[in-house]
């Protein structure tokens, strides 16, 4: 045979070579959905992970398995849409005040505390000129939005003093 | 044989006419159209989200939640989600920001840490930001390692265990919503809370939001209530011009917002 195949057989040789690395190195379920290498092309095991992500946001009605009393307050008044875990869930995790660990009995995963700061309430109830006056509500149609000027109202006092943050109306005198 | 002119020009044209409406005939009927001609729309299952910024107050709730919910560490400066604050001044001055991603809510009229009286504003607006599982999505193609995806429900995903960390993603997204998460070492972004919608739940966001800001559905759906939004009000999306077919659609966009 004449030595010019010698070339062609290194090149194939290096085609063999790149194909079994190929195989040995790419995992097996590293494929393309609907045949769309452009956009598909993935490890279909990495679909289960994010599937299987922990979910940590469960809403008010798990927080009213126990606190069956708070809950029937939020429902009746203004803070019917708003989330238990919007106020209570701490992002600082020695602020974690909930006295059974939840973690334990049901899985939970967040941390669950007392937030009394005036900027929490601020957050929406703060005066800006662009903040919309109205919102809303999926059973009473539009409400005016209670805003207040945080420098004139009552500065440096909690919300709390005054204000029922579940019921949104005013705390009792009785209480 | 003898032709007549007239014969002849008629015949031609019966012969043009013949040959051109069995190309027309044979044009290839896809399936979806095919499917089009029995279900009024497509049955296509994908998720799409819809913000109506005519209802955020800014109070950066959703940011809070989507930290938690999706293990982003809260006081670092990436998020999958943020609410931006473009204020218009009576001189035309326009100041855009997101102080922390608004995980703190906006409590000031101070954009920019600048604190501006209520009589200059002329007028302002929030506006939440997120990924937009685009239909095309610029951060998939530039991928080097196929890391990240499009699943077949539209959403787009990054393989943790597979992502060099190249950040190529990163810069091509137009809409900045991805960024280098510190703990994994890989790229992140918004996955719609693929562990949340997969299971029936709504987003992390969607449920934190009072205002009903925020809403995520199936677009083809019509019990969604994204369909509904979709198929009856005016709605827009970010940077059409980038040909992404972003999948996240607002309500009460200004020409301010970029």
């Amino acid at each position: 045979m004449s030595h010019a195949w010698r070339p062609v057989f290194v090149v194939l040789a290096a085609i063999v070579f790149f194909l079994v690395a190929r195989v040995i190195l790419v995992p097996s379920d590293f494929s393309a959905k609907n045949g769309d290498y452009k956009y598909q092309w993935h490890r279909l095991s990495s679909e289960q992970y994010w599937k299987d992500f922990p979910v940590k946001h469960k809403g008010m009605e798990f927080c009213g398995m126990c606190h069956v009393p708070i809950l029937e307050k939020l429902k009746g008044g203004g803070h019917q849409n708003v989330q238990c875990e919007n106020c209570h869930a701490m992002f600082n995790p020695e602020k974690k005040s909930h006295p059974i660990d939840l973690k334990e009995i049901s899985g939970y995963l967040l941390n669950i505390g007392t937030d009394r700061s005036r900027e929490l309430c601020k957050r929406c109830h703060a005066e800006l000129p662009y903040r919309p006056s109205t919102y809303t509500d999926p059973k009473k149609g539009t409400v005016k939005f209670k805003m207040i000027d945080p420098d004139k109202h009552n500065p440096s006092m909690e919300c709390a003093m005054c204000h029922d943050v579940h019921s949104a109306g005013f705390k009792t005198a009785a209480k | 044989m003898n032709l007549s002119r007239r014969e002849l020009l008629k015949m031609g044209l019966v012969a043009v006419c013949g040959t051109v409406i069995p190309l027309s005939a044979l044009e290839i009927l896809t399936p979806e159209a095919a499917a089009s001609l029995i279900h009024p729309f497509s049955k296509k299952k994908r998720w799409a989200f819809v913000v109506d910024t005519t209802k955020c107050v800014g109070c950066g709730m959703c940011a809070k939640a989507c930290k938690l919910e999706n293990e982003v560490p809260f006081d670092t400066e990436v998020q999958r989600t943020w609410i931006e604050r473009y204020v218009q001044l009576k001189d035309g001055k326009v100041i855009i920001d997101s102080p922390q991603g608004a995980r703190y809510g906006y409590t000031k009229n101070d954009p920019q840490g600048k604190e501006i009286k209520d009589s200059e504003v002329a007028k302002g607006l929030f506006v939440p930001k997120l990924c937009n599982q685009c239909e095309k999505p610029s951060c998939v193609q530039v991928c080097p390692v196929g890391a990240t995806y499009k699943t077949e429900d539209g959403v787009v995903l990054v393989d943790r265990g597979w992502c060099i960390g190249c950040g190529y993603c990163i810069t091509n997204c137009p809409y900045f919503a991805r960024f280098f998460h510190p703990i994994t070492n890989t790229a992140d972004k918004c996955t719609f809370c693929y562990h949340r919608i997969t299971k029936g739940l709504n987003t992390a966001c969607v449920d934190s939001c009072a205002f009903g800001a925020r809403k995520c559905g199936l677009i083809n759906d019509p019990e969604s209530e994204v369909f509904k939004i979709l198929s009856t009000e005016r709605v827009s999306v970010l940077k059409p011009e980038y040909g992404n077919e972003p999948h996240v659609f607002y309500i009460g966009l200004d020409h301010i917002v970029r």
